[in-house]
């Protein structure tokens, strides 16, 4: 069974299209997923840990962090292992950030991996997404995007290759991705006018 | 005007005996900063110390919370600084505050210690401020000894 940890935020529309790409390619097995919230039922997570073989983290990092609820979770994990749960599976984290750059997860990511030594947890492969604001853009119409509406295409094939690593259970080096069919300039325009549309969207919806 | 975030015990706190000047603020877990503007806070002071457990190489949950409130601060927008992108900071406070990032714990590994060190570097250019101090600490008695760096 694999767990996939929802660790929610803004960007949680893509965490719920990453839950999906690992569902489609790891078909054979059962998806197990749950959101990261401060009220939890904790023997159930408990149960879910000890049964999983690969657990996946799916997080939003803001300020080279994830968020306090996820660092909060992971504490309380780290204090069921200590309290005698033992965990088998290995551990495996998709970390998005707004900004353009997936390099900027790369902190979040080793305190996911420092949390992993302590836990006892075996380290899986990490994979960090920058530029998670991005649109999808090509193979418009194609059966592809139907399964991935709302998943830029760049991200596709980054974690169709996670979920190859998630499905053999094997680990390999953190990968950083970036939306490289935009430029830097080109991402902080995009998301600027789509503030500014969000923006008077909500203005008019207020009037 | 100096802003300090801790985690610790109020217990521990006052047995930090802080010398803090009348204006200077002072949030923590159990003071409670519900309903506190704090990211307006942050852009006002001189010097934001953030008092907090190294937790996998990283803040506390709580101090990272207090963090994350600052999301306000900055524009929903992003700029390009050093050849990166960057969240665009609304505030007139760049580069005029000093960070201090103070750590405790008593089992902080080497690589823990460069992890916190990343982080708190990044943070402070993130939030633009002016410079940023890092100190650890094992244990809490030890906290003492920031009435010297501050």
């Amino acid at each position: 069974m694999i767990l996939f940890l929802d660790g929610g935020g803004t960007l949680a529309a893509r965490d719920v299209a990453c839950e999906e790409i690992i569902r489609k390619h790891t078909q054979s097995e059962e998806l197990i997923s749950i959101k990261i919230e401060d009220n939890m039922d904790w023997d159930r997570v408990c149960r879910l840990l000890e049964d999983a073989h690969a657990i996946v983290l799916a997080a939003d990092v803001y300020l080279d962090s994830v968020s306090s609820t996820v660092l909060r979770f992971l504490e309380r994990v780290e204090q069921a292992v200590i309290g005698g749960e033992s965990i088998g599976g290995r551990f495996y984290a998709i970390l998005h950030t707004e900004l353009y750059e997936g390099e900027h997860t790369s902190v979040a990511m080793e305190v996911l991996k420092n949390f992993c030594v302590h836990a006892n947890i075996v380290w899986g492969r990490g994979l960090g997404i920058g530029g998670s604001k991005v649109e999808t853009t090509v193979h418009r119409g194609s059966l592809w995007s139907i399964f991935n509406q709302g998943t830029a295409d760049f991200m596709v094939n980054a974690l169709q290759e996670q979920a190859l690593f998630i499905r053999e259970r094997v680990q390999g080096t953190d990968v950083y991705i970036n939306p490289k069919e935009v430029s830097r300039r080109g991402y902080i325009r995009k998301k600027k006018k789509k503030m500014k549309k969000s923006n008077r969207v909500k203005i008019a919806q207020n009037m | 005007m100096k802003v300090i975030v801790h985690d610790l015990q109020e217990k521990s706190w006052q047995e930090l005996g802080m010398k803090l000047l009348e204006k200077d603020i002072v949030i923590s877990e159990t003071g409670g900063c519900a309903g506190r503007d704090i990211e307006g806070l942050i852009a006002s002071c001189d010097q934001l110390v953030l008092i907090s457990r190294c937790v996998y190489g990283g803040f506390s949950p709580f101090v990272q919370g207090v963090l994350e409130k600052c999301k306000r601060r900055f524009g929903p927008y992003l700029e390009m600084r050093h050849g990166q992108t960057h969240y665009e900071v609304k505030s007139e406070n760049r580069n005029v505050f000093g960070m201090v990032c103070c750590f405790y714990g008593d089992n902080i590994t080497p690589r823990e210690e460069q992890s916190a060190r990343i982080q708190s570097v990044s943070d402070g250019i993130s939030l633009q401020a002016r410079g940023v101090k890092i100190v650890f600490y094992d244990t809490i008695d030890k906290l003492r000894q920031l009435n010297v760096v501050l």
